[in-house]
């Protein structure tokens, strides 16, 4: 982990001080004068030399205190704390429905491989993932939100229950109806391989029912590309989608990181990577853990 | 004693109206609607302490919590100066060098835990130390240069704060007299007849101490005024909630300075006609981003009004220039402003730009005839009727609609799209193509490539900048558009990296001053990002600054637009109109050129509120 967080460090250090726009002028405001825009350097850090600024930065990562916004002041801490519950009440259920959707699915299209329903099922698939999100988004919120009127067109609360019954069940839907193509073709083709295998025809040969054969024979195999899977999107769910969060109104993290890279504001940019960095690493701890209990020829040693 | 002669029941039963009267009086008040106005801005605020602020919105926001020396009639047109916190607007003394104001007494900073339960009444200090807080290094203010080089002894105060580390708001500088509690006298160092438009600036307002002392890390969440409103919730980002400051003492709608044949103006007279003043109890502010969900929002009947409708549905909203029927049918109002802005294509005017030579910079006749050729040659029409959708008028001179020194009857042969007449300009001067490409060359034979650098962050700057290539392709000049992040244009402005690049200017104070700056060669490295370096402009404007308003002045003005226009070193583009859209229960609405919020005059008629929400 900790060459990992080495690199995360070095990567987003290179690419802020050789590819990112100069904060300073962004904060200097309509006029301004070289020397004032040398006092914000100076203020912000950034005129220091490069190894104290990445040690500053090496700092930061092992304390877990990246100080203040450079552009509202706000403790960076805060922006994560209260951006993120937002951001996981939308991506949790998306992360759910959309998954038991996708396995459901692709379960039963693998079952009739080959006819019409299968084909038909793969060609929507198919058009339906060369939309863009941002026209289903666009037309989701104008059909559904506007026109039909069953769900308010934006907006978020402070309720909890809220937001999940009232605000959230819109994007929600939309996250799941563009998930699920993609996903549903690939636990396809993962069902796909193991009905294949030849201890599925033993198994019906030795007469076991079809019931068992999908849920527990193939299923539990299929399952450990589909856990590999999650566990690469599960990082996204807490960093959520920007235009699902700047199209609904939803306060959440995605929202916050565009603001941040759009304001060069680097000490919210340096804390959402290092803390989507540490989540992917314990991520991926956690879905080899997992392994273990879905396939029993995983062993720890 | 007289009780004791009463039976229980009796006294009941006399109690009983009285008890009756109290209860539904109770009711009446827990029952009486509270007036909210809902809205969407249409970008994120940054935070409410004025003096490290410069974006609109969160501006917008400072303007109903804080009040400054002096500010706007609401109703005045053009604008019109007039008293907040100031008894009065001060003549200038000693030939437009000294200011003298003395502050109402009896005005109270809403109540905070920084003022450890006593009222606090706004007193003199409170301004002197707002403008110091301007110049503090650690403050990195955004408006610091208002106070550059402007205020007697300040510049020396902040360059010795810097130098030692530390800052002492206790020093005295004769710029900043405290005559009494309530009288603040400005010595300035140059005359200046604008200075009192920048006391009417929404964040040149005085701040109490001991707030921002309290509050120390965190003054942008932490504002404390004496303004109509207070701050009662923010979510970042994602909504501001204000509510009435019951400190404040109230004003009526002053009619003096209306305009009884203005539609606009007889509706506020009417509705509220009588009224004090704030009577929006409540004002929820949400910042949307995108332009879908900001109109959606409103059309949903969820917002009140729409402040700067998306012109992407403006044919939706104003097919062939008036509003939609089935909307005029459901009462919607659409107030269409000119707004007090420029968009413009500077030049840089040096001869070297992005490490090169730069083909559109320098004063030679070639030069001058190059860059007037680009002028003539950028369809300013198209750019109108295909990219604004018609919400815009060409610009004929560097001031914008609105402010002291425009006048809307100049037109000027030089910003005319002629394509025709670019090719001659160009042929004259020897920009021909001799190699035969399609493109022309140099005088000299070299190739000619101009590079336009954009804000790539934004999909109308890359149609505007299409637009352009295509103009001068049309003359047959060869041109490169180069989409920059805003943050590296910004940059790329202030060092003369660039050879021209798109830019904007909206108006800090309605005088003609605030743009013509833009051009003054010592403003160089500062605002004037062409290093447009002309001695006869320096010298017109330096006169200026010296003129009240007055014909006098404003001859100068039209000399130094003469310049511009014979010079070019911009290519002037567009003054562009804004529709704000309101529904009918939204009374008293009138949009002020110079203030960018005006709830605080408005009301609501609530049942009819209430009633189209639940539709």
């Amino acid at each position: 982990m900790v060459p990992t967080i080495v690199g995360v460090i070095l990567l987003i250090f290179f690419l802020f001080n050789w590819v990112g726009g100069d904060p300073a002028m962004v904060l200097a405001g309509k006029i301004s004068n070289p020397e004032q825009i040398a006092n914000i350097r100076k203020q912000l850090g950034v005129d220091l030399p490069y190894w104290q600024q990445l040690l500053i930065f090496a700092k930061q990562v092992f304390t877990f205190d990246f100080g203040r916004s450079w552009s509202t002041n706000e403790e960076v801490s805060r922006i994560l704390l209260t951006r993120v519950g937002p951001t996981l009440t939308i991506m949790i259920p998306v992360l759910i429905i959309t998954t038991g959707l996708s396995v459901l699915f692709a379960i039963m299209v693998a079952y009739v491989r080959g006819s019409l329903t299968d084909r038909s099922i793969m060609v929507v698939c198919t058009v339906a993932m060369s939309i863009s999100f941002l026209v289903y988004i666009i037309f989701f919120q104008w059909m559904f939100g506007f026109i039909l009127g069953w769900f308010p067109v934006q907006g978020w609360s402070e309720s909890f229950w809220k937001n999940l019954f009232t605000y959230a069940p819109l994007p929600i839907m939309l996250a799941v109806f563009v998930g699920v193509a993609p996903e549903l073709r690939l636990y396809r083709s993962f069902f796909l391989d193991e009905i294949n295998q030849d201890y599925v025809r033993t198994a019906r040969a030795k007469g076991v029912p079809e019931k068992s054969v999908m849920l527990k024979h193939v299923m539990r195999n299929a399952m450990i590309p589909i856990l590999t899977n999650v566990g690469i999107s599960l990082p996204g769910v807490f960093v959520g989608s920007f235009l699902l969060e700047v199209f609904f109104s939803i306060p959440g993290l995605g929202r916050e990181i565009i603001t941040a890279v759009n304001r060069s504001d680097f000490p919210v940019i340096k804390a959402v990577t290092v803390y989507l960095a540490i989540l992917t690493m314990l991520i991926n701890l956690l879905v080899d853990v997992m392994y273990k209990y879905v396939d029993p020829r995983v062993s720890f040693k | 004693m007289i009780l004791l002669n009463f039976g229980p029941l009796k006294l009941l039963r006399l109690a009983a109206p009285c008890l009756a009267a109290v209860f539904f009086a109770t009711g009446a008040v827990a029952d009486t609607p509270k007036k909210v106005l809902r809205f969407a801005f249409r970008t994120a605020e940054t935070g409410f302490d004025p003096q490290k602020i410069d974006d609109r919105y969160s501006v917008g926001v400072c303007e109903n919590i804080f009040e400054s020396l002096l500010s706007y009639d609401y109703l005045a047109r053009p604008v019109k100066l007039v008293p907040m916190v100031a008894e009065s607007i001060p003549q200038p003394e000693e030939n437009g060098t000294r200011y003298t104001f003395r502050i109402k007494p009896g005005i109270f900073f809403a109540d905070d835990p920084a003022f450890k339960g006593q009222k606090r009444e706004l007193v003199a200090k409170d301004m002197e130390y707002a403008i110091k807080r301007f110049r503090d290094y650690r403050n990195r203010s955004p408006y610091a240069w208002l106070f550059e080089n402007k205020i007697v002894g300040l510049d020396e105060l902040a360059e010795k704060w810097k130098k030692a580390g530390k800052v002492d708001y206790d020093t005295k500088i004769p710029g900043l007299e405290v005559r009494d509690k309530y009288t603040i006298s400005f010595k300035l160092k140059d005359p200046d007849y604008n200075f009192l438009y920048v006391l009417a600036m929404p964040n040149v307002v005085p701040v109490a101490r001991e707030a921002i002392e309290f509050y120390d890390a965190d003054t942008m969440g932490h504002p404390v005024g004496t303004g109509p409103y207070l701050l009662k919730e923010w979510v970042r980002r994602s909504k501001i909630v204000l509510e009435k400051n019951p400190n404040y003492r109230g004003f009526e709608l002053e009619t003096r300075y209306a305009d009884p044949g203005d539609e606009w103006d007889r509706a506020a007279m009417d509705s509220l006609h009588g009224k004090r003043l704030p009577q929006i109890d409540r004002v929820e502010i949400y910042p949307i981003e995108d332009e879908q969900p900001r109109f959606l929002a409103f059309l949903n009947k969820e917002h009140d009004i729409l402040d700067e409708m998306p012109f992407a549905f403006i044919h939706q909203v104003l097919p062939n220039g008036k509003l939609a029927t089935k909307l005029a049918k459901e009462g919607m109002h659409v107030f269409r402003e000119l707004q007090p802005e420029l968009t413009y294509y500077a030049f840089d005017m040096n001869m070297v730009a992005e490490g090169r030579p730069n083909p559109v910079g320098g004063y030679t006749p070639e030069r001058v005839a190059l860059r007037r050729a680009m002028v003539l040659a950028y369809d300013v029409n198209g750019e109108i009727e295909v990219i604004r959708k018609g919400q815009a008028i060409p610009a004929q001179s560097p001031i914008a609609p609105g402010v002291v020194g425009y006048d809307p009857n100049f037109r000027s042969l030089a910003q005319e799209y002629d394509p025709v007449k670019a090719k001659a300009l160009l042929d004259m001067f020897g920009y021909t193509d001799r190699d035969g490409d399609g493109y022309r060359e140099n005088p000299d034979g070299s190739p000619l490539t101009i590079r336009l650098k954009y804000d790539a962050g934004s999909a109308e700057k890359r149609q505007l900048a299409e637009l352009y290539v295509k103009s001068l392709n049309d003359v047959g000049l060869r041109m490169e558009a180069v989409a920059v992040q805003f943050a590296d244009l910004l940059k790329d402005k202030k060092v003369s990296n660039y050879m021209t690049a798109t830019s904007a200017w909206i108006a800090d104070y309605p005088d003609a001053q605030n743009f013509l700056q833009l051009l003054y060669g010592p403003n160089t490295g500062q605002s004037n990002e062409s290093e447009f370096k002309l001695p006869e402009y320096d010298k017109l404007y330096e006169k200026s600054l010296g003129l009240p308003d007055s014909p006098e002045r404003n001859a100068l003005y039209r000399e130094m637009n003469r310049l511009l226009l014979a010079y070019a070193p911009w290519r002037l583009g567009v003054h562009r109109i804004f529709n704000h859209l309101q529904w009918p229960w939204v009374k008293g609405y009138k949009k002020h050129p110079i203030l960018y919020t005006n709830f605080k005059w408005l009301d609501i008629d609530v049942a009819a509120q209430q009633a189209a929400m639940r539709q």
